[in-house]
């Protein structure tokens, strides 16, 4: 038995360890993960006006800080009882910056944080070497991948290979979508504008022709390098197909007619093969091998998949209000929003309403003093702890070893972000892909579909992203007054969906109107949180298990040094590790500031 | 029009702006616009940088959001890869976009600095000689230790020793790594986390230099997050020499800021676009109505940034353009002077730690006299 560690595991955001059993077949046989920083931010909000947490909280992740200050603001609107009366404008103007926040984010995620593995030398060995004798073919797709995905400052061998296309392009697409979302937050990342009761800002006509002319700019870069098809064409086949063999049998029917004209192994762009078709085609074994006869592929979809399913399901909040009317159920029921909240479980993919009574979060395997089991966040204690040893960097899988609680659904670990939520959305694509790796005895959550639900995702919200800018008429307001004793004894809660998954935040107030408790639970600590009480591990800690450490089959052998499993593996979720570790709950040993709320 | 903004370029072409008077500074940016400024300076920069030797930028992440790395990408004249580029800096290291990653088997670290970012750190530091770049704070605690941030084995402060030694000077960028910032937000767990600026903390100077004994140049940064032609403009400087590291007295305010961004006579209030409303008296007491945001809480005049000049994501707009009231997000004492946020300044009691009554009415007595508004009402009252 070999312990293979990564740590940190880079391109992602925090600071985030890995670590992994593998036996002497190279196969991962129990995996750990530890977020390795403490903020506190929870704690911090304590006994201060309620509406700071929506301006706070977004820098608890400069990646996706509008999330946690909509999620904040939800929990506020909740708290001063004013969802119901938000203005449409304010749910239009929240749902853009948010839409352009998650397309900036997933594009951040594909070409910046996740592409770079894709140019890891192990594909080079497997595409040309000798192993396979893939021939001019592996040769083809090798140039292609380290061409589009090679990161800054990448070298092979001691010898500097130049920045990828995908990569160097994708930068100045992000920047100007933080504009489009600048037009009507002030600034990005940490945007000035939402707040209980609506937005501040009051964007004009040209705001809104501004944000469009950027909207047509950034699609251009969407249908020269990420997808071939067009946009609308893509929408129509996929997500609004008749089912979801149908929109399989369109994807798949395009790749295959791709394939037809690229018998001289031309794979360029200009030949058709923008970065979501190589990936699609090429990343998948069921898909490129077995389904379209692809000579090779880099079997993603053989890392990151789940074993036992019985403790698994894929969970949503919902995200995007309908903002074709004023007002908004803080509860987020079954249907209400554009991606709806929900629930699957992994054993038998069947729809469920989400029920939030159903969440608790563990502190049994982390670095807080409490050992009670596991709470509600409304009713969170932990305190970290005191003992610096107890931070401990060997510690076991049934020691403390993280900064991360562990939040379960209903006692089993549930995986967040674009899979899940598509998952739960009943998005035909993305169902009848998960449907046919279940048909093949394979995991239907893997490194492959999760990747590919965040590229069909971005291409859903940058359809729908259109609609909410029409939503806007600068006539009517864009924020509702607030009645500051509403807070007075209350509660509130916001759910809300960051890029990264469900997130959650649920603040109550004392008799003063003061914040007296404020819990948060976002996507990564779902995602990469510690084994709970009965020992149940997390998503990632689940994915590991069973994987060849070197990834495709562990081809040619395995090499501890260049573990791709769990690179990919982890990566795959798009970890956000500053998100995570924040929680800490109230003691009370603030003194109230001096100053009155109303 | 145009032969006479062609002269003003001519005439401004050799300033050299870190060391110009605030006057000529905001009199180049109004006869050039922000853009075109700071683009200016871009080109010249390229032209002298052009024989320049490479240089390296090894970049750090401690308690951070990695939203100032997201800035920095945001960057937009010059662009970051091309900025990286037409500067020759090359980004030896820098967690979130770095190919390699840390990796070892059976604790020991494995393979060779193409892969594993551990070792290429090791090779970085035994080199030495490159421009430090801090993002996030420090972590002391608990007890000195520093085990609340672990990176790789090791403690993030032990890291940042090991980089500092090395480093020919050491940039702090965003509010966390230069004062603390959001990570010392006052809560009963700040002591437990004990997180410090580079050079300075909230209230000290000395910061984490202090506690490890080192002494190298710094240069402060602040901003929640700071904005990228700070950052990038500050790097050309330094590698132009326009910075003098071994002498930086003139060039930085007390708080190690540069005062060319953050110019210690003006404030952020100075050049807001809702100005107008101010002196007309337009204070709005909600949000969305357009007016002056200082009853809402709003706290730019006391802020010192180039923030309403500059402007953010390309000059496309800024906080109070937008409604949001300014957080005062460049300040030693942000968030603590500045929370509550949405809450007038002289009903607060506290303004960043000294008396309203004497700080508002210098501050603000002033414009009030011309406006006639009643933001004093309330201080007068108290008096």
């Amino acid at each position: 038995m070999v312990k293979v560690t990564v740590d940190p595991l880079t391109r992602i955001e925090g600071h985030l360890r890995v670590s992994a059993e593998v036996d002497s077949n190279g196969v991962i046989t129990s995996a750990q993960s530890s977020g390795m920083l403490f903020r506190g931010f929870e704690r911090m909000l304590q006994n201060k006006d309620p509406r700071d947490a929506a301006l706070h909280v977004a820098r608890i992740c400069g990646v996706c800080p509008i999330s946690h200050s909509m999620t904040a603001t939800n929990a506020l609107d909740d708290l001063y009882q004013v969802a119901e009366s938000v203005p449409q404008n304010a749910l239009a103007v929240r749902n853009f910056i948010q839409a352009a926040n998650i397309v900036a984010s997933h594009a951040t995620h594909i070409y910046i944080l996740f592409g770079p593995d894709l140019a890891n030398p192990r594909y080079r060995d497997v595409l040309t070497g000798s192993a396979l004798n893939l021939g001019a073919t592996g040769q083809a797709v090798w140039n292609e991948l380290l061409g589009r995905f090679a990161p800054l400052s990448y070298k092979i061998d001691g010898q500097p290979v130049p920045v990828g296309s995908g990569y160097l392009n994708a930068i100045p697409e992000k920047k100007r979508l933080q504009e489009a979302i600048a037009l009507f937050g002030g600034k990005m990342p940490h945007q000035a504008i939402t707040v209980p009761g609506g937005v501040t800002c009051t964007p004009d006509l040209g705001d809104i022709a501004k944000s469009a002319a950027i909207y047509l700019k950034v699609m251009e870069f969407v249908q020269n390098y990420t997808l071939g098809v067009p946009l609308d064409t893509w929408i129509a086949n996929t997500s609004q197909a008749q089912s979801p063999a149908a929109a399989v049998k369109f994807v798949t029917d395009h790749l295959a007619g791709l394939i037809n004209k690229s018998s001289g192994n031309d794979f360029s762009r200009e030949n058709g093969w923008k970065d979501v078709e190589l990936f699609a085609a090429f990343g998948s074994e069921l898909v490129g091998e077995k389904l379209l006869g692809l000579p090779a592929s880099l079997r993603l979809d053989k890392l990151g998949g789940y074993s036992d399913a019985k403790n698994m399901c894929f969970l949503s909040y919902g995200a995007f209000y309908d903002s074709t009317k004023d007002g908004y159920n803080p509860a987020s029921p079954t249907g209400e929003r554009f991606l709806t909240s929900g629930v699957v479980r992994a054993s038998n993919l069947k729809f469920e309403d989400l029920d939030t009574a159903k969440i608790m979060e563990s502190t049994q395997c982390a670095f807080y003093e409490d050992d009670t089991p596991s709470r509600h966040p409304y009713d969170g204690t932990t305190v970290p702890v005191s003992d610096v040893n107890k931070i401990n960097l060997d510690a076991g899988p049934t020691d403390k070893y993280s900064w991360l609680k562990a939040p379960r659904y209903d006692g089993i670990a549930a995986e967040v972000g674009p899979l899940a939520r598509l998952i739960v959305a009943q998005d035909p694509l993305i169902i009848g892909l998960a449907q046919a790796f279940a048909g093949a005895g394979m995991s239907p959550a893997n490194v492959y579909t999760r990747m590919l639900a965040r590229m069909h995702e971005t291409a859903i919200i940058a359809h729908k992203i259109v609609d909410y800018l029409n939503d806007i008429d600068p006539a009517r307001a864009f924020a509702e007054p607030l009645d500051m004793r509403a807070a007075k004894d209350n509660k509130g809660m916001g759910i809300w969906e960051a890029p990264r998954g469900a997130l959650g935040h649920w603040i109550s107030a004392d008799s003063s109107g003061k914040t007296k408790n404020y819990q948060a639970i976002v996507p990564s600590t779902w995602n990469f949180s510690p084994r709970d009480e009965k020992g149940i591990a997390s998503p990632l800690e689940q994915a590991l298990v069973g994987n060849a450490i070197s990834g495709v089959d562990n081809i040619g052998g395995a090499n501890y040094a260049n573990p791709v499993a769990i690179l990919h593996v982890g990566r795959s979720y798009d970890p956000c590790i500053a998100c995570a570790v924040h929680t800490i709950d109230a003691t009370g040993k603030n003194a109230p500031r001096d100053y009155e709320l109303f | 029009m145009a032969s006479e903004k062609l002269n003003m370029i001519e005439q401004f072409k050799n300033l050299d702006i870190l060391k110009v008077d605030r006057r000529t500074f905001l009199k180049a940016v109004a006869a050039l616009g922000a853009t075109s400024f700071v683009s200016l300076y871009g080109n010249q920069l390229t032209e002298a940088l052009a024989a320049f030797q490479e240089t390296k930028v090894l970049w750090l992440h401690g308690a951070e959001c990695t939203g100032c790395s997201e800035s920095a990408l945001n960057g937009s004249n010059p662009e970051f890869a091309d900025a990286l580029k037409e500067l020759n800096v090359s980004l030896v290291y820098h967690e979130t976009l770095l190919a390699q990653q840390g990796i070892f088997v059976d604790g020991k670290l494995a393979g060779t600095s193409d892969l594993n970012g551990e070792i290429l750190l090791e090779e970085l530091v035994k080199e030495g000689g490159y421009i430090l770049v801090v993002e996030g704070s420090i972590g002391n605690g608990p007890q000195g230790s520093g085990k609340i941030n672990m990176i790789g084995t090791h403690t993030f402060k032990s890291i940042y020793e090991k980089c500092a030694k090395q480093a020919s000077a050491i940039i702090a960028l965003g509010t966390c790594a230069t004062y603390g910032g959001i990570t010392v937000t006052n809560s009963d767990v700040k002591e437990y986390c004990d997180f410090m600026g580079v050079n300075q903390t909230e209230t000290n100077k000395g910061g984490m230099n202090a506690v490890l004994g080192i002494n190298k140049p710094v240069i402060n940064l602040p901003g929640c997050p700071a904005h990228p032609d700070w950052f990038f403009l500050t790097v050309a400087a330094v590698l132009l020499g326009k910075i003098d590291l071994a002498n930086m007295d003139g060039l930085l305010d007390g708080d190690g800021r540069l005062k060319v961004f953050y110019p210690p006579n003006n404030t952020l209030h100075d050049n807001c676009p809702r100005r107008g409303f101010y002196d007309r008296g337009v204070l709005d007491e909600r949000f969305a109505e357009g007016g002056c945001l200082w009853k809402v809480g709003c706290k730019a005049p006391y802020v010192h940034s180039d923030c309403a000049l500059r402007k953010w994501n390309n000059g496309t707009s800024l906080c109070m353009q937008a409604g949001g009231p300014c957080i005062a997000c460049v300040e030693p004492v942000f968030p603590n002077g500045s929370m509550p946020y949405y809450v007038e300044r002289e009903s607060a009691g506290v303004l960043f730690g000294v008396n309203i009554g004497t700080v508002a009415a210098l501050a603000i007595g002033a414009a009030v006299v011309a406006a006639g508004v009643h933001a004093v009402r309330r201080v007068n009252k108290e008096k």
